[in-house]
């Protein structure tokens, strides 16, 4: 299982870094993050095939000291990645060898990730952990270590598969949002490069050229001053772009200082700042800065509370002497530079993408059964599967121990097996020594059929929600899909079908469909958002409501009803929601609209997806399905004779 | 390829000073409360990425006071935690223990042990920690090189008497959520491995930070901290650009900055030791405290849990205010830390918790 990770950085055959043309800005970046090391990475759109492997390494070669150039395989194993206890080495000098992981490994180098987006969770967890903390914490099978752990990470993702974890994009200085235009000339110009890299003696030169130019920008950067009103400017933008935390701040600083270092110049210019608002704060917007606020007079001078008997350095800012720019005239000046580069649709940027809540969170969850394996972890076998060779392994250390005891009551020895060729050698395992394997796998998605049981149209509507339910689970196997179905009639909605992944169980519990009565909408929605919360616990994390109504209810919740969440855990695959005695007259008609807008918000606040099917027949429509969905944020449909395989194809 | 390392150097990171982090009120108050009190029962701080929650979390330990301890006792335990209530270390069979359990034994039988001042312990529970570091368990080197069964203290031993902190507690493991809850729930620490038993105190204050985007927590978790912190970014501009600064000018040079701010460290330092010499005198007036048991019932928080850490919190922060008695004010400023994660998540519900704890406490101080 060794995966070569320790490439001499660059080898001679390969592109330099001057070399590779069409990712400008990408290399700008780079060299800010070269100079200075505390811009933590940077991350790259980029479609397959664009290079970007490429220049990391080209980048690689231009750090000092041969920095290690580590690639993090996307498939890598929890003891890959943060290390453990070498146990041949450990067995072998009769003590406590550890193999750093991949981390400590890129320390002082380059850490890179090709397709930041398709990092599983629990990885990006410790590449976020390492980069908080500029070490890895080793507290495991036995070994308790700390590594440093330093590096520049230089991700890339392709923005068409879902995007970046924000917490990890988050921890990245330096984020290039959109991939490089294929340009044809560019094109040709790097196959042209490509074909005549061999001794290009110019380029190696170049190469020299820029590790010089790094080098003097690194020296120049403790002498880089950034005047307040400057930092105060990045701030603005920050919060007009509405961007989240404050961290943000520091790494646009950063920028602007690593671009003036860049340039040789003692001063922050109006370009650095733009650059830093560029490559820092504009991929991190999530929405559309407001034209020219109004607050503009009023801006009250600053005044930091926490410590006032610190001596104030300089504070030239405040003072009207100073003919200088203001604030707010700088960050106008800046976001109107850098607003031409916001796209039209702000949804394609990372941050803004996962505030939609749509592919930002990729129901992943950990489970005993398939998957990904992601690591052996102790615990009881109870019908999992059994990590055979972590098992040996962890046995193996107290061989002679165990030996040493045998006819005592040490431990439990669960069985010893023979070795068989040599005679009489035992292995003994122990209760404690059980490694099970644990995996990470995409969670099925959740559909909740909410199907409106009241009135006359009734029968045909949960016949055909059936058949859609059953039609839909025959698809979902692959997927894992699990399928849910809730009938609401007269005083109560009740749950026919818990989330099951079974055709056999949804065909024997949907055999007897009731039909008739009130129409207790409320009840439904609250009992339809506590199966998701309950399946969101189990870790799936996609929901979708299918709704099958005409959105006319009638009947409100009883008081009480609501319980903890949680609380009920179980109840759901029973219980049904019981609601208030009379059906709607006058005044609880507002109330049950009431109640509806808030569960609807609610279920859209939780990001549960809705589809609302409106069975009415069109000339009795009021309306009432189209605002329904429009509270839930939803899909609407009008299918007033909704047929299974319609209903499934709308899904 | 790579060089095997031998275990064992902590890397000592310079932190940032707690009393240089601008702004986050709450968490800091929290924190400090837990430091006076440990009985409040830990924090929970939840917020946006990029808030500096661990930032805090790791800056505490440079102004906590500090804990006398039996001189190298690996469990951090007082000369009298060892008369009390000696941890029992025995071995099954005719391996040889410990001479760390043996040493165990013979402190119970010692009259004055020598003792030592130590920090109070910050300890870091990793991602991807396993149990058998969580817990401790018998010493790998010792039993392959000597076949002798030695019990090698774990994380929660280090955590005696200090905090626990489990950064994304969210991503915490199942299995390690449930091996924390227990020792949590008792003050004590079992591990049976190899023949061998111990049995050591574990009473720390729990801190988890994590944002809530990431995942819920499970409500038995929730319920365990006495806090909840809640974070957001901070969006005044004077504040930020002096985040901006202080930050720099850490970077550029730890040691000087951590200087430059060593009085306003010590000066917390000492304000906190005598808050928790003055919390024992602290006087929680009837009224105020039949107010506090008002508030949780307007609120419908079950359990008596809810009081127990309003009435604690509003104490240590009398004592942290010199204030020889618990003053309304003290409850109003610590209530919503306290209750927001008790409150009924209710799904009709549009007003914020914070709001409906205002509320309360507004309906309750009216009241006679």
């Amino acid at each position: 299982m060794s995966v070569s990770v320790r490439q001499p950085a660059n080898p001679p055959d390969a592109l330099r870094f001057n070399e590779i043309v069409g990712l400008d800005v990408a290399k700008q970046a780079l060299l800010f993050l070269a100079v200075d090391p505390s811009l933590a990475g940077v991350a790259l759109a980029a479609a397959t095939g664009s290079g970007k492997s490429t220049l990391a390494r080209a980048f690689a070669a231009l750090l000092p000291d041969n920095a290690p150039f580590v690639e993090l395989p996307l498939n890598v194993t929890e003891d890959r990645l943060i290390g453990g206890l070498d146990l041949e080495a450990t067995l072998a000098r009769g003590e406590r060898v550890v193999e750093p992981g991949l981390l400590a490994r890129a320390h002082g180098g380059v850490l890179y990730i090709d397709g930041l987006n398709l990092l599983d969770p629990g990885v990006a967890a410790h590449v976020m952990d390492a980069m908080a903390r500029g070490i890895v914490q080793l507290e495991r099978d036995g070994v308790s270590a700390v590594h440093p752990a330093r590096f520049r990470l230089i991700g890339t993702f392709d923005p068409g598969d879902g995007a970046v974890t924000g917490s990890l994009l988050d921890r990245i200085g330096l984020i290039i949002p959109f991939a490089p235009q294929g340009d044809a000339a560019v094109r040709a110009e790097v196959v042209r490069r490509n074909l005549r890299r061999a001794g290009a003696p110019d380029a190696a030169g170049d190469d020299a050229m820029l590790r010089a130019l790094i080098e003097l920008a690194r020296e120049q950067l403790p002498h880089v001053a950034i005047r307040d009103e400057q930092v105060d400017a990045l701030a603005r933008a920050a919060l007009s772009l509405g961007v989240e935390g404050n961290r943000v701040d520091v790494f646009a600083v950063k920028a602007a200082l690593a671009s003036a270092a860049l340039a040789g110049r003692a001063d922050v210019s109006d370009a650095d700042l733009e650059i830093a608002a560029r490559l820092v704060l504009l991929p991190r917007a999530t929405r559309s800065p407001e034209p020219a606020q109004v607050e503009q007079q009023a801006q009250p001078a600053p005044n930091v509370a926490p410590n006032p008997d610190r001596p104030d350095a300089d504070d030239p800012a405040s003072s009207p002497a100073n003919q200088k720019q203001t604030p707010q005239q700088i960050e106008e000046l800046l976001m109107s530079a850098v607003e031409a580069d916001l796209p039209a649709d702000l949804s394609n940027l990372p941050f803004a993408a996962q505030r939609r809540g749509k592919t930002g969170s990729r129901g992943v969850a950990l489970n005993y059964r398939r998957g990904r394996f992601v690591r052996a972890i102790p615990g009881p076998l109870r019908g999992r599967k059994i990590a055979l060779l972590p098992t040996l392994l962890s046995a193996a250390p107290w061989q002679s121990l165990r030996a040493a005891s045998t006819g005592s009551s040490t431990g439990s020895p669960l069985r010893s097996a023979s070795t068989g060729s040599a005679a009489g050698a035992v292995v003994r395992i122990t209760r404690d020594d059980i490694r099970v394997r644990q995996f990470r796998d995409k969670a099925g998605a959740l559909f909740v059929f909410v199907v409106d049981a009241s009135g006359s149209m009734a029968l045909n509507r949960m016949r055909e929600a059936k058949g859609a339910t059953i039609r839909l689970l025959q698809n979902a196997y692959v997927h894992r899909d699990q399928v849910s179905l809730i009938a609401f009639r007269g005083q109560a909605a009740q749950v026919l079908l818990p989330p099951s992944q079974s055709v056999d169980r949804a065909k024997r519990e949907l055999d007897v469909l009731p039909t008739g009565g009130g129409t207790p909408l409320a009840s439904a929605l609250l009992l339809a958002w506590q199966i998701v919360r309950q399946a969101r616990s189990r870790g799936v994390e996609q929901a979708t409501l299918v709704l099958m109504t005409d959105g006319r209810a009638n009947v409100a919740l009883a008081s009480g009803q609501v319980g903890p969440a949680g609380a009920s855990t179980g109840s759901a695959s029973t219980g049904s929601a019981s609601t208030g005695s009379a059906d709607a007259v006058g005044a609880d008609r507002e109330q049950i609209a009431r109640q509806i807008r808030h569960l609807a918000h609610r279920i859209a606040c939780d990001r549960i997806n809705a589809v609302v099917i409106d069975t009415q027949a069109g000339y009795l429509s009021r309306g009432e399905a189209r605002a329904l969905a429009g509270y839930l944020n939803g899909r609407y449909v009008y299918l007033p004779n909704a047929k299974a395989h319609q209903i499934a194809e709308v899904i | 390829m790579s060089r095997p390392t031998i275990a064992r150097q902590p890397a000592v990171e310079p932190a940032f000073p707690f009393t240089a982090i601008v702004g986050q009120d709450e968490m800091k108050l929290c924190l400090l409360l837990n430091v006076i009190d440990p009985r409040i029962g830990g924090v929970l701080v939840m917020g946006h990425r990029g808030t500096g929650k661990s930032t805090t979390v790791r800056a505490l330990a440079a102004v906590l006071p500090s804990i006398i301890r039996v001189a190298g006792d690996p469990y951090n335990r007082a000369p009298e935690d060892i008369h009390d209530a000696p941890p029992t270390a025995r071995a099954n069979g005719h391996a040889g223990v410990s001479s760390n359990t043996h040493r165990l034994d013979k402190l119970g039988d010692r009259p004055k042990p020598k003792v030592e001042r130590v920090p109070v312990p910050v300890v870091d529970l990793p991602l991807g920690a396993t149990e058998d570091r969580v817990c401790g368990t018998i010493d790998i080197e010792q039993a392959l090189t000597r076949g002798v069964k030695a019990f090698e203290p774990g994380l929660l031993a280090q955590a005696n008497r200090g905090f626990l902190y489990i950064d994304e507690v969210n991503l915490l493991d199942d299995h390690l959520v449930d091996v924390l809850l227990d020792v949590a729930a008792s003050g004590w620490n079992v591990v049976e491995r190899e023949g061998v038993s111990v049995r050591h105190p574990a009473r720390f204050v729990l801190v988890g930070s994590g944002n809530p985007e990431e995942g819920d927590l499970r409500p038995q978790l929730l319920d365990r901290f006495g806090m909840h912190a809640r974070i957001t970014t901070i969006t005044d501009l004077a504040l930020r650009v002096e985040i901006v600064k202080r930050r720099r000018a850490f970077d550029a040079d730890p040691a000087a900055f951590a200087a430059a701010w060593e009085k306003e460290q010590r000066a917390l330092r000492n304000r906190i030791t005598r808050a928790q010499k003055a919390l024992a005198g602290v006087a929680l007036p009837d009224p105020v405290l039949a107010r506090i048991a008002q508030i949780c019932m307007h609120l419908g928080i079950d359990g008596h849990r809810g009081e127990l850490t309003l009435a604690r919190a509003a104490a240590a922060l009398a004592a942290f205010n010199h204030s020889p008695r618990v003053a309304w004010q003290d409850v109003v400023a610590v209530a919503p830390a306290c209750l927001r994660h008790r409150l009924r998540r209710d799904p009709l519900e549009t007003v914020d918790s914070d709001e409906k704890i205002e509320r309360a406490l507004q309906a309750c101080a009216t009241e006679p």
